[in-house]
C-alpha cells in the first residue's frame, strides 16, 4: 500500500520522494493538490518543483540531497491533520502547509501541541499568527494586509484628486471561509479609521454563485467602492453579475485570492476591466530574480501562467532549506531558533521573521495592488513597483 | 413604488434561480422513480457535460446550446454503458450496495475529470453571458431565462415521453411493479438500461445549459447532487412536476431570505424550508404517502 502511495506521489505529484532510507535530510509539505483548491495546488507543485531543483543544483543542504515529503490534503482539514500525525510520526524535523487559511489554522494549532515547528507560506488568515505560538512561522503577508492596500490606493486616489475625495462610501460583500471573513473585518475596520462610510457589508456561502440578490441591494446603495473578497471561481460569477444587474462603482477592488489569478482573466473577460486587486507577488517587483523566477515558474507549470502562490511555495522552501542548514534535524528546539534568526533574500521578498502589532513570528511584508487592463494584470502600487497609472474612476457599464 | 419593485426584482431572480434547482433535480428524480437507485453520482455528470461543452467549445467554437446535439447521445451513451458495466449486477442486491456503487462512480469520474482538465475553475466565456432583458422595471438575466425555458420543455418531453409513449409506459409499469412488468412480457432489465441512459442523458443536458452561467471544477459534482436531493425530496422524490415546485420554492425563500434578511444564510432559510416540509409533510409536497403493512 505505501508503495502505491509512492508511486502516487511520484507519478501524479511529479515530485521526487523519501524512500525508505532517505538519502539527505527530508522536509515535509502539505497542500491541496486534489479538490476545490487543486488550482492552487497545482501552483504550489510547480513553486516546490523550481526551488527543489536550485537548492539542489547548489550542493543541496550540507551536501546532501534535500528529498521533500508530499501529502495531499484532498483540501479537507481532516485529512491534513492525518497527514500532519503521520509526517510527525515519521520525525520529519520541519513541515511547510497549507493553501486554505481554514486548515492551516487547525494544522497550526496541532503542531503547537506538538512542540514541532511549522512554516505557513500561503495561507493568510490573520489569526494564524495573530496571537500565534513560538512554533508557527509565516512568510506570507497575513489577511489583514490584503486589505489594507486597498485602502492605500484610495486613500491616494483621494489625495490626488485635491479634496475632492471621490471615494467615501464603500460597500462590503466576502465569502464566509475563514480568509475572507478575516480580510473583511480588517477592510471593516480600515473603512472606519480613515475616515469611510461603510453602506452595507454582506457575507455569501460558497456553493451555486447567485449574488444577484445581494448586488441589487447594494445598488440601491450606489457605493463609490464595491470591495469584495472571494475564491477563484466566485470571483468570476461577481463581476459578471455586477455588470448583469448594473451595479456602477467608481472603483471595484478585488481582496486577492479569486481576483489575482489568470482565470479571473479569461472567465470575465471585459467584466474584470478596471477591477483593483491585491497581491503578494507579481514579476514586475523590484527583488533580485524575480523576472526569472516568474520564467522558470512558467516554465515548471507548462507555460500556464504563475500566481503568487507559486511564489510563496518557492520561498518556503528556501527559507525552510536556510534553516535546515543552521539546525540540528534532531532538535526541534534548535530549528525553532534557526527560523527564528532567518535573515534571507529572495526573489518573493525578504524574509525574516518579526514580533509586531499582536502578530508573532511573521514576516513583515508589504502588498502590490495591480488593476485588469485590456485584459492584462497591470501593477499600479506602490508608486517603487508601478509599471502603469491606475484608471480611474471606471465607467459606467452602459458607456462601456 | 420602489421597493415594490425590488420586492418583483427579487421574486422574478428567486424563481428564475429556481427553475435552475429544478432542471438540475429532473434527472436524479427520474432514476430514483424508476430504478429505487439513488444516484450519488448526478451532480459529476453534470460536470461532465460541462467539460464536454468547454472541450466543444474550445475546438470547434460550438456555441454551448449547439453542443446539446453531441451532449445529449453522449450521456445516453455513458449512462447505458455504466448501467451495463455496475448497476445492472446489483439489480438484486441490497439497496445500500448501488449507492455505494454511484458513490464510487462519482468518485471516479471526479478524479478522471481532475486527471483530464486539471483543478483550476473553468468558466466559458460567450458575449450573451451577461445579457439582460427588461421586463419594465425588472431586469432578467438571459441565460437563467434560458435556463428556465429548457427546463420547462425538457420536464413537459419527459411527462409525455412517459405518459405517451409504448418506451414510456413500459418505464413507468417497471417502477410499478418489476415483477408484474415482467409477468406481461416487459424485459425490464432493457428499460432500466433505457432509464439510467436518459437520467444521465438529462444530468448532462443541465452541465451543457448551466455552463454559461456558472464555473466547473472536477469537484463542484458534491454540490450539485445535495441541491438536486433537497429540490427532490421537496418535490416528492420520484415526482418529476413536483421536482419543479421544489426548486421553485427553494430558489424563491432563498432569495428573498437572502435579499431582506442577513444574506451570508441563504443556504440555511432554503434549509429551513427543507426541514419545515420535511416535518409537516413528509412525503414531499407532491408525493403521496405509502403505508407499508
Amino acid at each position: 500500500m505505501r508503495r502505491i502511495g509512492i508511486l502516487f506521489l511520484v507519478l501524479v505529484l511529479g515530485i521526487p520522494v523519501a524512500h525508505a532510507a532517505p538519502a539527505g535530510p527530508v522536509l515535509g509539505v502539505i497542500s491541496s493538490f486534489t479538490g476545490r483548491f487543486a488550482e492552487f495546488g497545482e501552483q504550489h507543485r510547480a513553486g516546490l518543483a523550481v526551488a527543489l531543483e536550485e537548492i539542489n543544483a547548489r550542493g543541496g543542504v550540507r551536501g546532501q540531497r534535500l528529498v521533500l515529503l508530499v501529502e495531499d490534503d484532498t483540501s479537507s482539514v481532516t485529512a491534513a491533520l492525518a497527514a500532519a500525525e503521520r509526517l510527525i510520526n515519521q520525525n520529519v524535523p520541519l513541515v511547510l502547509c497549507c493553501y486554505s487559511s481554514s486548515i492551516t489554522g487547525p494544522v497550526a494549532q496541532y503542531f503547537t501541541r506538538q512542540r514541532r515547528p511549522f512554516l505557513v507560506f500561503t495561507s493568510s488568515d490573520d489569526a494564524i499568527t495573530r496571537p500565534g505560538s513560538e512554533w508557527v512561522f509565516r512568510i506570507n503577508q497575513p489577511s489583514s494586509t490584503y486589505a489594507e492596500v486597498l485602502f492605500d490606493v484610495f486613500d491616494a486616489l483621494n489625495q490626488a484628486s485635491g479634496g475632492r475625495r471621490p471615494i467615501q462610501t464603500v460597500a462590503l460583500i466576502h465569502g464566509n471561509g475563514a480568509f475572507e471573513t478575516a480580510v473583511a473585518t480588517a477592510a471593516e475596520g480600515l473603512a472606519k479609521g480613515r475616515g469611510y462610510t461603510l453602506v452595507d457589508k454582506q457575507s455569501y456561502d460558497q456553493g451555486l454563485t447567485d449574488f444577484r440578490p445581494i448586488l441589487n441591494r447594494f445598488k440601491a446603495r450606489s457605493p463609490d467602492a464595491l470591495f469584495m473578497v472571494s475564491y477563484a471561481e466566485d470571483s468570476v460569477a461577481l463581476m459578471r453579475q455586477v455588470k448583469e444587474v448594473g451595479l456602477n462603482a467608481k472603483i471595484y477592488a478585488g481582496g486577492a485570492a479569486g481576483f489575482a489569478l489568470p482565470g479571473f482573466l479569461t472567465g470575465a473577460r471585459d467584466a474584470a476591466e478596471y477591477v483593483v486587486t491585491a497581491t503578494a507577488w507579481t514579476k514586475d517587483v523590484k527583488y533580485p530574480g524575480a523576472q526569472s523566477l516568474y520564467e522558470r515558474l512558467k516554465r515548471a507549470l507548462g507555460g500556464k501562467e504563475p500566481s503568487y502562490h507559486a511564489a510563496q511555495a518557492y520561498a518556503g522552501l528556501l527559507t525552510a532549506a536556510d534553516a535546515l542548514r543552521r539546525a540540528s534535524l534532531t532538535d526541534p528546539e534548535s530549528l525553532r531558533r534557526a527560523l527564528r534568526e532567518t535573515n534571507l533574500m529572495t526573489a518573493y521578498g525578504p524574509i525574516r521573521f518579526a514580533d509586531f502589532r499582536g502578530y508573532r513570528n511573521q514576516n513583515p511584508l508589504k502588498m502590490i495592488a495591480e488593476q485588469v487592463q485590456r485584459g492584462q494584470f497591470v501593477t499600479v502600487y506602490p508608486q517603487e513597483a508601478a509599471v502603469g497609472r491606475i484608471l480611474f474612476p471606471a465607467p459606467p457599464w452602459d458607456r462601456r | 413604488m420602489e421597493a415594490l419593485v425590488a420586492f418583483a426584482q427579487n421574486l422574478a431572480g428567486g424563481l428564475l434561480i429556481g427553475g435552475v434547482y429544478a432542471l438540475i433535480g429532473v434527472g436524479l428524480s427520474l432514476v430514483f422513480g424508476v430504478m429505487r437507485v439513488i444516484n450519488f453520482a448526478h451532480g459529476e455528470f453534470v460536470a461532465v457535460g460541462m467539460y464536454l461543452t468547454l472541450l466543444l467549445y474550445g475546438y470547434w467554437g460550438l456555441d454551448p446550446y449547439l453542443c446539446l446535439l453531441v451532449a445529449a447521445p453522449f450521456g445516453y451513451g455513458l449512462g447505458l454503458l455504466l448501467e451495463r458495466l455496475v448497476l445492472s449486477r446489483l439489480i438484486d442486491a441490497p439497496p445500500d450496495s448501488t449507492l455505494l456503487a454511484t458513490l464510487g462512480i462519482a468518485l471516479v469520474v471526479s478524479n478522471t475529470l481532475h486527471l483530464l482538465f486539471g483543478g483550476e475553475p473553468r468558466s466559458l466565456y460567450v458575449g450573451y453571458a451577461t445579457a439582460t432583458v427588461r421586463l419594465g422595471p425588472v431586469t432578467l438575466s438571459v441565460p437563467l431565462l434560458i435556463a428556465g425555458a429548457g427546463t420547462l420543455a425538457l420536464i413537459g418531453a419527459l411527462v409525455l415521453f412517459l405518459s405517451r409513449s409504448e418506451a414510456g409506459r413500459a418505464i413507468r409499469a417497471t417502477a410499478q411493479n418489476r415483477v408484474g412488468a415482467e409477468l406481461v412480457g416487459i424485459d425490464t432489465l432493457a428499460h432500466h438500461r433505457l432509464t439510467f441512459g436518459l437520467g444521465t442523458a438529462l444530468s448532462v443536458v443541465v452541465g451543457v445549459v448551466l455552463i454559461p452561467l456558472l464555473f466547473v471544477t472536477p469537484a463542484v459534482g458534491g454540490t450539485y447532487t445535495l441541491k438536486a436531493f433537497v429540490v427532490t425530496v421537496l418535490g416528492g422524490l420520484g415526482n418529476l412536476a413536483g421536482a419543479v415546485a421544489g426548486g421553485m420554492l427553494l430558489g424563491v425563500v432563498e432569495v428573498l431570505g437572502a435579499s431582506y434578511l442577513a444574506a451570508g444564510y441563504r443556504d440555511a432559510y432554503g434549509l429551513v424550508a427543507f426541514l419545515a416540509v420535511l416535518l409537516f409533510r413528509p412525503q414531499g409536497l407532491f408525493g403521496r404517502a405509502v403505508r407499508r403493512v
